[in-house]
């Protein structure tokens, strides 16, 4: 049998790329910012060249991850709304959690899960760069807004963290085939019909 | 080791300016090019390199009468400091045992969270060397037994340097001196809602130290508080959880396979 047949195109590279620039800024920003976030973590400071080098570095991959994902916004933003099935699914996830999918409505090409964790970045990121800007140039910025900004920002940039690590984990052990799914672009037929039941249907009908 | 001080009382300033450039000379800082906006006043503002600025704050009277209040403004070296409670750094800024408030630049990122966090708004960024300045009281002429430069150059001896005990002491006489005199709301600027600070004014007017450019009940801010207080153990707490979680959730329930998928 050839590759081709027992295999279904997941992401396009042009969403691939994307999401794993988003991925590698996220990276670069969660860490460089957990090392500004306590002196307990400014150790991680030294791996990327000191305190003054991060401090100059962070928000520019802060601009870099914030573009990325306009980037991201543009292409699955349509896809990521949220239908009466999706409501449903929210309303049962703890049943997923624990693999009793019983009554759970199928899902599409994302899941409610996904299209959660999509909204919740996409909120937290406008959040992040409007406080991180507000971080940036001290000495230009009035003082109620830094006192604001020093609050809000690590706490979004908490939540973002708590989903990226539920996300990790769900794209790599907890859904086997899904990682090749976001590295190589595709997955087996068999995948897509156990986990994306109504996406397969779509792509399989014509 | 006691908890040195500076007393500044007010009602002795001519406003003669030899502090500042007695600061300057010290700190071996060129005279800055900067802002003249045609008062008194050598600059509107402290800078990187301008640590010790006389306020000259001319304040109208209802009666049409004019108070000329000067007052010598830097550091504050607060007993409960926000820029300490702030810095990110290890050991960036730090507290003297003698009580002073002092910089370690080569360990200053230059984050400005302190400029944020300064009830009294002195902290200042270099945008060239891009670390934060501000007075030192002097520390490396305080650690030989001198007196900060400041002290040493004022001709009237509205400066005093000393144990901080004893100065509480000169300025709460002075102040009640003051009274005895007729001026009936003069008193002692010592914040507690810093915890107080290692530099202590004498002012004609207590009731209203803003008319000397001090801030009424300044405080560290309580967003400030609560970034490096609960909101720090609750974060740590959320993302230690978030990691154990996912790995319990592993061990317990393992993956979710395909169905029919055998690779």
């Amino acid at each position: 049998m050839t590759s081709s047949v027992n295999r279904v195109e997941r992401f396009a590279f042009s969403e691939r790329a994307p999401h794993w620039m988003a991925a590698l800024s996220f990276v670069y920003a969660a860490l460089t910012g957990l090392a500004l976030w306590t002196p307990h973590l400014f150790w991680l400071s030294d791996v990327f060249g000191g305190g003054s080098t991060i401090r100059r570095w962070h928000p520019w991959g802060g601009v870099v991850f914030a573009v990325v994902l306009g980037l991201m916004f543009r292409n699955w933003a349509r896809e990521m709304k949220l239908d009466a099935d999706d409501r449903q699914w929210l309303r049962k996830a703890h049943k997923y959690a624990v693999h009793d999918e019983e009554g759970l409505p199928e899902p599409g090409r994302f899941n409610a899960g996904q299209k959660m964790l999509f909204w919740v970045q996409m909120i937290a990121t406008l959040l992040l760069f409007a406080s991180g800007a507000v971080l940036w140039f001290p000495e230009l910025m009035p003082r109620t807004l830094r006192l604001a900004a020093i609050l809000i920002h690590p706490s979004v940039a908490v939540v973002s963290m708590g989903g990226i690590i539920v996300h990790i984990y769900m794209g790599t052990a907890a859904v086997p085939g899904a990682f090749r799914g976001m590295i190589q672009g595709w997955v087996r037929p068999a995948w897509a019909r156990s986990h994306h039941p109504k996406w397969y249907r779509d792509i399989t009908k014509s | 080791m006691v908890t040195v001080a500076k007393l500044i009382d007010t009602t002795t300033c001519i406003g003669c300016k030899a502090c500042e450039a007695a600061c300057q000379e010290w700190q071996d800082q060129p005279f800055p090019v900067g802002t003249y906006d045609g008062t008194y006043q050598t600059f509107p503002d402290v800078r990187h390199d301008f640590w010790n600025l006389i306020k000259f704050n001319e304040i109208e009277h209802a009666d049409g009468g004019l108070s000329w209040h000067m007052a010598k403004f830097q550091c504050m070296h607060c007993v409960d400091a926000g820029c300490i409670t702030a810095c990110p750094a290890p050991g960036a800024i730090f507290r003297r045992d003698n009580g002073t408030v002092d910089f370690d630049h080569d360990k200053c990122i230059g984050c400005g969270y302190c400029i944020t966090a300064c009830p009294f708004d002195v902290p200042r960024l270099n945008p060239i060397t891009q670390k934060v300045y501000k007075c030192n009281l002097c520390s490396d002429r305080t650690a030989v037994g001198l007196e900060p430069a400041c002290i040493k150059a004022c001709p009237t001896n509205c400066l005093t340097f000393g144990a901080r005990d004893d100065l509480v002491q000169i300025a709460t006489d002075r102040a009640r001196t003051l009274r005895e005199d007729g001026k009936a709301s003069a008193g002692v600027y010592n914040p507690a809602g810093v915890g107080g600070t290692n530099v202590i004014y004498v002012l004609e007017d207590a009731a209203h130290p803003e008319d000397y450019g001090l801030p009424n009940d300044p405080t560290v801010p309580w967003t400030v508080r609560v970034w490096q207080g609960p909101l720090k153990w609750l974060g740590n707490a959320a993302l230690v959880g978030g990691i154990l979680g996912t790995f319990f959730h592993y061990i317990r329930f393992g993956p979710r396979h395909a169905d029919e998928e055998s690779s």
